[in-house]
């Protein structure tokens, strides 16, 4: 691999805009930074968000160039998948790659104005990347924040013309992410025997539909994907989510075949370092996955978004939600009594699943909110509390309105304590409805309930209890006349749906778990068109 | 009629290692106290470790704190503990 002091050596290819690559020395006045990296490595897929946040920070200066070592399919691919915003070659002979010898991918290497290597980095490292970015900017630049979910470090994978199979393998037959396990043992039952009652002990206490080969097979003809493909290792046992495996607890669920579409996101999505399931699965608090399903997907698969929105009134919604817990317990391990050891549960345990009901929304939906285009179809997952229910029917505006979700908001988790968790707000269609008429939009929702959610200073002279010891953390504001801290930490840790029938006044507010990078963060994830 | 099921449960396999060795005595150990930062930790483990030194004569503990008690340990803690060549390691949980 080169060195830093070693001469950058030239090399010319093909960008996927069409347009011809060079690098020669002398040609650039600004250093040049070049990332080698493979399609389907994890560590390549963590560290491309930071590249891309460096690129768009220095703007059009920004000399990045993203050198693939898979085919132009699996990179076109990946560049839609991960929002790719800075130019990407392909190195389909693996020429330029051999040239720098990498050890693994990613591997970055910063080339100075002199043509010399300044530095170069294997793996994901936030205090390279750091570095990187300063020696780019030239000044101070941080792009990777301590604790934003991702870890400090982690190893790449092996450089493509390094490993060990054919010299030059491409990607493209090759699933991101995927590594193989065995595939799943099979169980004789005779007819002595009740197949509803030998699978009563494989998940949730009710009945499930016994995993019988031919109903896992017709599940798995409805996905491209091998069966003994690892989709994730589900924590906390971290258990190989085989395709195959997944198919088998869709089955028990009630999942229909099509249902694999989003499972195998939704697997992929739950194990998301971000949303920290390890501790989700593991706390003694009330958090459950909570399942929000956006784009067309809903009516292809009939996922209910309106009335009864959080209960038994769609197949698509119950079947996914318990398919999920199912993994959870049968695959992570987390079983109640066992790891999982929460004191008082949560319903969401057997299926927690909602559609957002987009049609009433006047507003940005929650995909297109995280950034998916309208017609993406994805999932979203949240460490969610069950619902509590706001009634307000009598008010005339949508500040009253607001006023009613923010007591109801100041609850959420104790009284007294402020800033370490979110809150989903799940709007009804009226009162959405109310408060758009009075021109809020999402933005001055959340901030309003910002603003307006707080706890009175004089509750802090009740005596000792939680909260109270991290009052110098929270943030003063005058609510109503009355000195308070805020609830929230800031606007965004409000999130907004809106989902629910038509008639009745009921929003609902829904805490979190513990919040933020030191928690679960929500996590969205696209859902492909099969 | 008979009927096969596919296993639904995770059949990932798993490495068995034995527990580590118990200490016969406390006395002259070098004894490792990880906080995993929960509120309320360094508190009892300051109590542990005047415990441990008074009354079971440890001859030196080592902290260790996790960033977070919501994640896993990450390596460096894991490290820290081991470079200190602790004989044992006693891990607080609290609220």
């Amino acid at each position: 691999m080169l060195e830093i002091g070693n001469e950058a050596p030239d090399f010319s290819l093909r960008a996927l805009d069409g347009t011809e690559t060079r690098h020669e020395r002398g040609s650039q006045s600004e250093p040049r930074l070049i990332m080698f990296f493979e399609t389907d490595c994890p560590t390549c897929l963590l560290t491309i968000p930071y590249i891309n946040r460096l690129a768009r920070e220095l703007g059009e200066s920004s000399a990045i160039l993203g050198i693939s070592q898979d085919a132009e399919g699996s990179t076109r691919h990946l560049i839609d998948q991960a929002s790719i915003e800075f130019p990407i070659a392909v190195d389909r002979t693996l020429s330029v790659t051999k040239l720098y010898d990498p050890v693994a991918v990613p591997t970055l290497f910063l080339i100075g104005a002199d043509g010399r290597i300044v530095k170069c980095v294997s793996g994901f490292d936030k205090h390279a990347l750091n570095e990187i970015a300063s020696m780019m900017a030239g000044a101070p630049f941080i792009i990777a924040e301590p604790f934003d979910g991702a870890p400090e470090t982690k190893f790449g994978c092996a450089s493509r013309h390094l490993e060990p199979a054919d010299e030059g393998e491409l990607a493209e037959t090759v699933n991101p992410y995927i590594k193989q396990a065995s595939r799943a043992s099979r169980i004789e039952l005779d007819d002595s025997v009740d197949p509803f009652e030998f699978c009563l002990s494989f998940g949730d206490p009710l009945p499930v539909i016994p995993p019988a080969v031919e109903r896992v097979d017709r599940m798995l003809a409805a996905t491209s994907l091998a069966p003994d493909e690892v989709i994730a290792l589900m924590p906390p046992n971290y258990g190989a989510a085989t395709v195959e495996k997944i198919a088998a607890n869709a089955v028990m669920a009630g999942c229909k075949p099509e249902m694999m579409r989003v499972l195998i996101p939704l697997v992929r999505a739950v194990c998301d370092e971000r949303f920290n399931i390890h501790s989700v699965q593991a706390t003694t608090h009330f958090a459950a996955p909570l399942v929000i399903v956006n784009g067309p997907v809903r009516d292809e698969l009939g996922f209910a978004g309106a009335s009864n929105v959080f209960s038994n009134v769609a197949r698509a919604n119950s079947t996914l939600g318990r398919a999920l817990q199912l993994i959870l317990t049968n695959l992570g391990g987390a079983r109640p009594g066992e790891i999982d050891m929460s004191t008082l549960g949560n319903p969401g345990k057997f299926s927690y699943c909602i559609a957002e009901n987009q049609e009433e929304n006047p507003w940005e939906p929650l995909h297109v909110e995280m950034g998916f285009k309208p017609e993406q179809s994805t999932v979203s997952l949240f460490a969610a509390e069950p619902p509590h229910g706001v009634s307000e029917h009598t008010a005339r505006d949508g500040k009253q309105v607001l006023k009613a979700i923010s007591r109801a908001l100041a609850t959420v988790w104790s009284y007294r304590v402020c800033a370490g968790f979110e809150a989903m707000v799940v709007l009804c269609p009226e009162h959405v409805k109310t408060l758009h008429r009075d021109g809020f939009t999402e933005t001055t929702v959340r901030d309003f309930l910002y603003e307006n959610t707080g706890i009175p200073l004089r509750h802090y002279e009740d005596g000792f209890g939680e909260g109270v010891p991290y009052v110098k953390l929270y943030k003063q504001a005058t609510i109503d006349g009355e000195p308070c801290y805020l609830k929230f930490l800031d606007p965004s840790a409000i999130k907004l749906v809106v989902a629910g029938g038509t008639a009745g006044k009921f929003s609902a507010v829904i805490g979190s778990w513990a919040a933020g990078p030191r928690g679960s963060q929500m996590v969205t994830y696209p859902i492909e068109n099969w | 009629m008979p009927i096969t099921l596919v296993n639904p449960l995770d059949e990932t396999p798993r490495v068995v290692s034995k527990p580590a060795p118990r200490l016969g005595t406390l006395a002259g150990k070098t004894i490792g106290l990880l906080d995993i930062s929960k509120p309320g930790g360094s508190i009892f483990l300051n109590h542990l470790e005047l415990l441990l030194k008074q009354r079971y004569s440890v001859a030196s503990v080592v902290r260790a704190m996790k960033p977070t008690f919501t994640k896993p340990a990450p390596d460096s803690v894991i490290e820290k503990l081991i470079d200190a060549k602790c004989d044992a390691v006693i891990e607080a949980l609290a609220d």
